[in-house]
């Protein structure tokens, strides 16, 4: 049951990225909330899926790398659905939902993801995949939020007046969205970083020893401490801290792949 | 009256006739209320409106002769410039029925209007709905159509963007400030030398919530007195460095043959405010802001041009939306008719209902009158009795009616019912759509 719950969100998240991709350029408000329909709908399956999971393994349904993204995903869209809602960000959607449909797509099972070795089971653990989950999160929203500066920020410059400038917030209110995203994803993934480190530690006797994962994601926790304290200096506003968040979620993104492709103590 | 009536609007606008015999035409409103008056007074028609602006004057009315009743009352208007007939004749357009209802819709949502958009007419058809009104020539139609042109306005308004885009210099402004900034409540602006336009502009910053207003000039006493009339700050032109960095919008506007804002100026300003964006409105030529100011991070810079072609987007914009928002009015029309359908059969409705509870009545106190010690419980199953006869008759006619309304033919029903209960007036039904 819960298995083909996951299908259909993926697809529900599919079509709404599609509708909400369209629906910036077209002059239809339908195709919005088309979108915002289709994504709480698959929310709720999501939901259901990942708790029908957690009921019928007898655990907390976020123990293997492809579980965690499937947590991440859904996470994600539990954010970016308040945003445009509390804070009417609302094109957050057309920016947000492509990289989590590529995010579950990705997977090799969807956002099914099915456990192929016996997780490893420890209440540290658990925490550490639970805070660094809810920084990733975070770190997608950061991501959409600077794409969308990107595009305002060259509409203004380059003195174009179409439909996407009207559509997109004003640059200020996304300029505070990377920050907010920012800062509060990073204590989450700094944090639990550090406890799997110190669990890593306990439990091999290394902290990077023989797992890309760990190795990669230091160099992406530098990336986001590099781009945060532009930011809080005051050297990189705007369009440099944009970047920086681009080149950051390249590497969480280079950091999932190698945790799940190239085999390391993650386990894949 | 008993004519069956039909809608018409007939009138002269801004594309129909030239400016000189629209302003002739063009009445205060006591003149107006007094042409309402005459003109219902002579019969020709059942109800009336007159919609008199600087683009256009229009008669909404509803006659049996449509024809008749526009010749009437443009003649009355015509008469009190000395224009006649002849000459207002061909200057004039004339819809009736549905086509009425859409132009109507179309002249209150600004789809009609000169600067497609604007939002002054809405409330100028409103005020003349209101004189009609208070001057009893609105009857149902009118009423009807009023409101449903009142509520379809307001969907262009909220559902279509064609009215929300800035088509002026200064109101593009403030627009692409509102892009840049998170609102503009207790941003502050600079205003550099004086202008129609860039007072305009600055204006409408302070419109939006802008707080406080830097107002400097090379001639001290004209900065102090531009401050004082725009509610602002004086800043003497020497200080305008160590003024740029408090500021978020700077509006320049000088005669200045040199840029008095260079790239090198903007750059120590954007540093001094930590990255926060500057926002720069040139209106002057030549320009007062170096072009390569659009260059640095975190600045933008709007010359003239620029601004110009922002504006001439928007009405290209404008007019996109203005499909959209003719389309919605189609539907809107739609309804009205259905509406209108309905309005048919309610007097027959009403008065066969009033008939037969008169004769109720009479019957009633008639028989109660045969039986004086009556008990109270008598009197109450009589009355009950009475009123169940009645509503039982009635059912079957009452679900023609409404049921022949919809299907658009009311008015042939409303004759037979007429006929065969003996209502007053026979023959009597409301405006053909």
């Amino acid at each position: 049951m819960n298995e083909v719950l996951f299908d259909v969100a993926l697809t529900a998240y599919l079509l709404a990225a599609a509708a909400a991709v369209w629906s910036l350029p077209a002059r239809r408000e339908q195709l919005a909330w088309a979108a915002v329909l289709l994504t709480q709908a698959g929310f709720a399956c999501h939901t259901a899926a990942v708790v029908l999971r957690g009921l019928e393994l007898r655990r907390l349904p976020f123990m293997t790398l492809a579980e965690v993204i499937s947590l991440v995903i859904w996470a994600v869209i539990l954010l970016e659905l308040w945003l445009e809602r509390r804070q009417r960000i609302r094109p957050l959607s057309a920016f947000v939902l492509p990289v989590v449909v590529a995010l579950g797509l990705g997977l090799p099972s969807g956002l099914r993801a099915m456990a192929l070795g016996a997780p490893v089971r420890s209440g540290w653990i658990a925490v550490h995949v639970a805070l660094v989950l809810v920084g990733l999160a975070a770190l997608v929203l950061n991501f959409g939020g600077a794409l969308m500066y990107l595009l305002q920020e060259r509409q203004l410059k380059q003195k174009r007046s179409g439909t996407v400038r009207r559509r997109l917030p004003p640059l200020e209110t996304l300029d505070r969205l990377t920050i907010a995203t920012l800062t509060a994803g990073f204590p989450f993934l700094t944090v639990g970083l550090l406890l799997g480190a110190l669990s890593a530690r306990r439990a091999w006797g290394s902290v990077v020893a023989f797992d890309p994962l760990a190795f990669l994601s230091i160099l992406m926790w530098i990336v986001y401490a590099a781009t945060l304290l532009g930011r809080v200096t005051g050297h990189w506003r705007g369009r440099r801290a944009a970047y920086f968040s681009i080149v950051g979620f390249c590497v969480l993104l280079i950091t999932l792949s190698a945790g799940a492709f190239l085999n390391g103590r993650h386990g894949s | 009256m008993t004519g069956a009536g039909v809608l018409f609007v007939a009138g002269m606008n801004h594309r129909t006739a030239p400016v000189d015999v629209r302003e002739q035409l063009a009445l205060e409103e006591e003149k107006i209320r007094e042409i309402l008056a005459e003109l219902s007074g002579r019969g020709l028609l059942e109800e009336l409106m007159i919609l008199s602006t600087c683009n256009r004057v229009e008669v909404y009315g509803v006659a049996a002769v449509p024809g008749e009743a526009r010749s009437a009352a443009f003649t009355r208007l015509g008469s009190q410039r000395g224009l006649g007939w002849r000459d207002l004749e061909p200057l004039l357009y004339t819809v009736t029925g549905e086509e009425a209802a859409l132009h109507a819709f179309r002249v209150a949502a600004s789809l009609d209007s000169m600067v497609l958009g604007e939002p002054q007419i809405l409330g100028q058809v409103k005020d003349a709905f209101a004189l009609a009104q208070s001057a009893g020539t609105a009857g149902p139609v009118l009423h009807a159509l009023m409101s449903q042109a009142f509520s379809a306005a307001k969907r262009v308004r909220s559902e279509t963007e064609v009215g929300r885009l800035a088509v002026s210099i200064s109101y593009a402004a403030v627009e692409l400030a509102r892009k840049i900034f998170d609102g503009l409540e207790g941003k502050s602006a600079l205003l550099v030398g004086a202008g129609e336009m860039s007072e305009l502009a600055a204006r409408h910053l302070i419109d939006h919530g802008t707080l406080p207003l830097y107002v400097t000039n090379r001639t001290w006493s004209r900065a102090q007195e531009l401050a004082r009339s725009l509610g602002g700050v004086a800043v003497p032109f020497d200080q305008l460095d160590a003024t740029l960095p408090m500021v978020d919008i700077v509006i320049t506007s000088t005669a200045a043959r040199e840029p008095i804002v260079t790239a090198e100026q903007a750059r120590a300003a954007l540093q001094a405010r930590r990255g926060r964006p500057l926002f720069f409105i040139d209106i002057a030529v030549p320009r007062n802001v170096e072009p390569a100011v659009n260059d640095l991070d975190n600045a933008f810079c709007y010359d003239i041009d620029d601004l110009r072609s922002v504006v001439e987007a928007n009405l290209k914009e404008r007019q996109r939306e203005a499909l959209r928002a003719e389309a919605l009015l189609g539907r809107e029309v739609v309804k009205f008719s259905a509406r209108l359908r309905q309005l048919e059969v309610v007097p027959t409705i009403v008065s066969l209902r009033e008939k037969l509870e008169s004769i109720r009545r009479a019957e009633l106190e008639r028989a109660l009158g045969r039986l004086p010690g009556a008990a109270e419980e008598t009197r109450l199953v009589m009355e009950a009795l009475s009123q169940a006869i009645v509503n039982k008759v009635l059912h079957a006619p009452m679900v023609k009616l409404k049921d022949s309304s919809r299907a658009g033919h009311g008015r042939r029903w409303t004759e037979v019912i007429s006929e065969l209960f003996g209502l007053r007036g026979s023959g009597r039904s409301g405006p053909e759509a």
